[in-house]
């Protein structure tokens, strides 16, 4: 009991944020419902990117209904790559990405030969909502399949690594690599064993991750060390970022971003509810800086201005920037 | 931000203060019991009436019944008489029963059944009774005789109260030669009662004759005399031979004055018998049924005015709030994971069916048995609905399958199942195996030990039968209930299990 009670101290004193308080203060303060639709479908989330003029990977087509999933070997064309999605998918389940195909075969990223009957299948469940928050009806999302950056090579298994950055009323707040591993499946999320690791907000360098909860410096599968690399286009990943509030009008925000070796920084997706594990990533709690931000814009209110993404990014780094690794 | 945190505090003092105040009013000045426990004494009295008909005259028999004014309520009162008209009248503070025949003969049997219990509301009404009366007229030696007994007696007494206490003991004193000639050798109770009256009356204090019945189960017996007077305020009551002062609470008054408890016309050997016995009646019970006979109606706009059938259906649903109250206090501040919100709830509705340890060991063989067959319908590539609509037709003839093994078996529990909720089940299964498939098996159980960890604790306080009592009795508990989760609703600390997922900083810091 004593022991807990110290633990709560420490980590109080540390600003490790808490689901409650994350709930309580932020999204349920910041967040408002009705714009949820936005990042909760991603198809939505796309077409405000676009016209936006924010890049997101390219769109090739949306089924609708059963009788459209005909339509797909015309979605598809001549590309022998590409990622299906349901649109209102959770945590990366339903997700199927098929790197390659051969006449009637298709060969997903991790090996796996699957045929049309089988894609078709999935497209289906994902039209019967089985992958959508609250199992309604859904849509899937053909797409654009990216290819990591070779940057990523050396410290990452298989599947597409992305950055997450926490966004709070336009500044970005923390930001993390999420690496695959063999445990993860190619999947990039840290509840099914990827890697998540801190990045200097000022300068893109990459700190010590957190794997299953503890906090590592290599990664399992490639034993590389993951601290110390530099992202490249790390500015442009932080605009990127702190546009995402003037796209979706959420004050809370993760927002998920991959490096393509063709196209740059791409946006994936948004999210409402941003996991907390980024704060043993960065071995950082997130309640300070939000703090400081909030306190920032109550400062802008009282002189009655506001910034642009690019000032909001100039202040996050100033704020946050330039963390010496302990 | 702050004007809502104000708004919520205010709203969350409102809901408790009213609902602290709405149970302390039912406590205290309703005083309905906190406990189902407590219980009052019924008592069951039986008057019967034996006596012998004359065949020739009309039989009119006339009986004291208790008045029923002071400490005790009625709670049924019946004659029962064959044949004999029945009417019941009041007079100076008596109450009398009346049968009437217009021909009878031989031995007739009457019975008065009387059903009673101490009188719930402590309201006392305002008692009047005379504090003087003339002497009663006395001659000769017996005049000399209590003159010389009122002298000693008044110099030993202040007030009502000693002098009749000093009284009766002289009375009772067989040395004294003046109280000896007063008695005239009859040692009787009565004899001793007339002769205090005449020495009281000659001091113009007034006495009244009790006769009184014990309330002791099973014991046969005959109204017991006792006197009383009032002395302005109260009636004082004083056994005759001993001085004794104050009626044991355990009397019952059936008459006062000086005539006999029963008199027949046109009937001889008339004879009484009492005898009693009592129950226990839960107290809050008790009171419904006085309330009847009473003008306590508090319980008028409780949940104890709807039907039998309704309350019953109430008493679970109170406990619902109870329940939801275990999963939010377990998932938002231990951080223990179950499936969906509120399915530990409605597992823990349906744990009531089946018991606690049947009902676990009924979900856990029911959800594995439905997993197998879901992991299984997923090689057949079906769509949700049609596969839910598999999984719980499964689950309906699964719960059939082990209410009639184990009815076969013997056991009966096993058809408590049929009130299983299997839509609870389907969901449960379904749930669980989403869960399965995106998080791995290990998330997925630890999410269903979760859910039936939250069930269980949610079954057993909601089962607890005082707290249900409590609930139903005090409804406005509900409120502070509520106060409490508005709290939680702004609860930002951390939950428990995150004290163990954040450790890694920690570590850190020692290092």
């Amino acid at each position: 009991m004593f022991g807990l009670i110290k633990t709560w101290k420490a980590l109080e004193a540390r600003g490790i944020m808490g689901i409650n308080r994350r709930n309580a203060d932020y999204v349920l303060k910041y967040n408002k419902r009705h714009l949820y639709p936005i990042v909760d479908d991603k198809i939505i989330t796309k077409e405000r990117a676009l016209a936006a003029g924010i890049h997101v990977p390219e769109m090739y087509g949306i089924i609708e209904t059963e009788k459209q999933i005909e339509k797909l070997d015309e979605i598809i064309g001549g590309r022998s790559d590409f990622v299906i999605k349901p649109a209102q998918g959770a945590g990366g389940d339903g997700i199927l990405v098929i790197a390659d195909r051969f006449e009637d075969r298709y060969r997903t990223v991790s090996g796996k030969i699957i045929s049309h009957e089988e894609i078709e299948h999935q497209i289906s469940s994902i039209l019967t909502g089985l992958y959508s928050l609250g199992g309604h009806r859904d849509r899937a999302l053909i797409e654009y399949r990216v290819t990591p950056d070779q940057i990523f090579k050396s410290i990452s298994y298989e599947g597409v690594p992305d950055i997450r950055i926490i966004v709070l009323m336009g500044y970005p707040v923390m930001a993390m690599l999420r690496l695959p591993t063999r445990q993860s499946g190619g999947k990039a999320n840290l509840h099914q064993g990827a890697i998540g690791v801190g990045v200097d907000l000022a300068t893109g360098l990459t700190l010590r991750g957190t794997w299953l909860n503890k906090i590592i410096s290599k990664h399992p599968d490639t034993t590389n060390a993951v601290d110390g690399v530099q992202l490249p286009n790390w500015d442009g990943f932080m605009k990127l970022a702190a546009s995402c509030y003037e796209l979706c009008g959420l004050g809370y925000i993760g927002v998920d971003m991959v490096l393509d070796q063709d196209k740059g920084p791409l946006i994936l997706e948004l999210n409402a509810r941003p996991g907390l594990n980024i704060q043993i990533a960065n071995d950082c709690g997130l309640t300070q800086r939000t703090h400081a931000i909030e306190a920032h814009l109550e400062m802008l209110a009282k002189e009655g201005r506001s910034e642009d993404a690019e000032q909001r990014v100039k202040v996050s780094q100033g704020l946050f920037g330039h963390v010496h690794p302990q | 931000m702050r004007s809502l945190t104000l708004h919520l505090k205010v709203l969350i003092t409102v809901l408790v203060v009213l609902g602290i105040a709405i149970t302390a009013y039912q406590i205290f000045a309703l005083g309905i019991p906190v406990t189902e426990d407590e219980t009052d004494d019924l008592w069951n009295i039986d008057a019967k009436v034996e006596f012998v008909a004359s065949a020739k005259d009309p039989v009119k028999v006339q009986m004291f019944v208790p008045p029923l004014n002071r400490d005790y309520v009625s709670l049924n009162e019946s004659f029962i008489s064959n044949n004999y008209g029945v009417s019941v009248n009041r007079a100076d503070g008596n109450r009398k029963v009346t049968w009437s025949a217009r021909r009878a003969s031989g031995n007739q049997t009457l019975y008065y059944r009387l059903v009673l219990t101490k009188r719930y509301s402590t309201e006392k009404a305002k008692i009047k009774g005379p504090t003087f009366r003339d002497s009663l007229a006395v001659e000769g030696p017996e005049k000399i005789a209590a003159e010389a007994l009122m002298a000693p007696i008044r110099q030993h007494s202040a007030d009502v109260e000693t002098f009749v206490s000093e009284t009766i003991k002289r009375v009772n004193n067989a040395n004294d030669d003046n109280a000896k000639l007063l008695l005239a050798g009859d040692n009787s109770p009565l004899k001793k009662a007339q002769v205090i009256d005449l020495l009281l009356s000659i001091a113009h204090v007034p006495l009244e004759k009790v006769h009184t019945i014990r309330l002791v189960a099973d014991t046969p017996q005959s109204p017991e005399l006792w006197l009383r007077s009032f002395n302005g305020n109260d009636w004082l009551y004083f056994n005759p031979e001993t001085g004794e002062q104050g009626l044991p609470s355990d009397r019952l008054l059936w008459w006062t004055g000086d005539d006999n408890l029963i008199t027949v016309d046109g009937g001889k050997k008339a004879t009484v018998t009492f005898s009693m016995n009592n129950s226990e009646m839960n107290a809050i019970r008790l009171a419904k049924l006085t309330d009847e006979n009473t003008d306590a109606d508090f319980l008028e706009y409780s949940l104890y005015g709807l039907p039998l059938q309704t309350q019953q259906t109430f008493m679970i649903m109170v406990m619902i709030p109870i329940g939801v109250l275990v999963i939010l206090v377990l998932r938002n501040l231990i951080g223990i994971q179950t499936l969906g919100t509120f399915t530990p709830v409605l597992i823990a509705l349906a744990f009531r069916e089946t018991q606690l340890g049947f009902g676990i060991i009924l979900f856990t063989v029911i959800t594995a048995l439905g997993l197998s067959l879901r992991s299984y319908l997923e090689h057949l590539k079906l769509q949700m609905l049609p596969r839910l609509s598999v999984v719980l037709t499964f689950v309906v003839v699964l719960i059939a399958a082990i209410s009639l093994f184990s009815h076969k078996l013997g056991l009966e529990r096993g058809l408590s199942v049929a009130l299983f909720p299997m839509v609870i089940l389907t969901m449960t299964i379904e749930r669980l195996s989403i869960t399965w498939e995106e998080r791995g098996g290990g998330h997925a159980m630890k999410v269903a030990v979760g859910t039936l960890f939250a069930a269980s604790i949610a079954h057993l306080l909601m089962t607890v039968p005082e707290a249900v009592y409590f609930v139903f009795t005090f409804p406005a508990v509900l409120l502070i209930l509520v106060g409490f989760m508005l709290a939680m609703g702004r609860y930002r600390g951390y939950r428990l299990t995150e004290l163990v997922r954040f450790k890694a900083f920690l570590k850190k810091a020692d290092a």
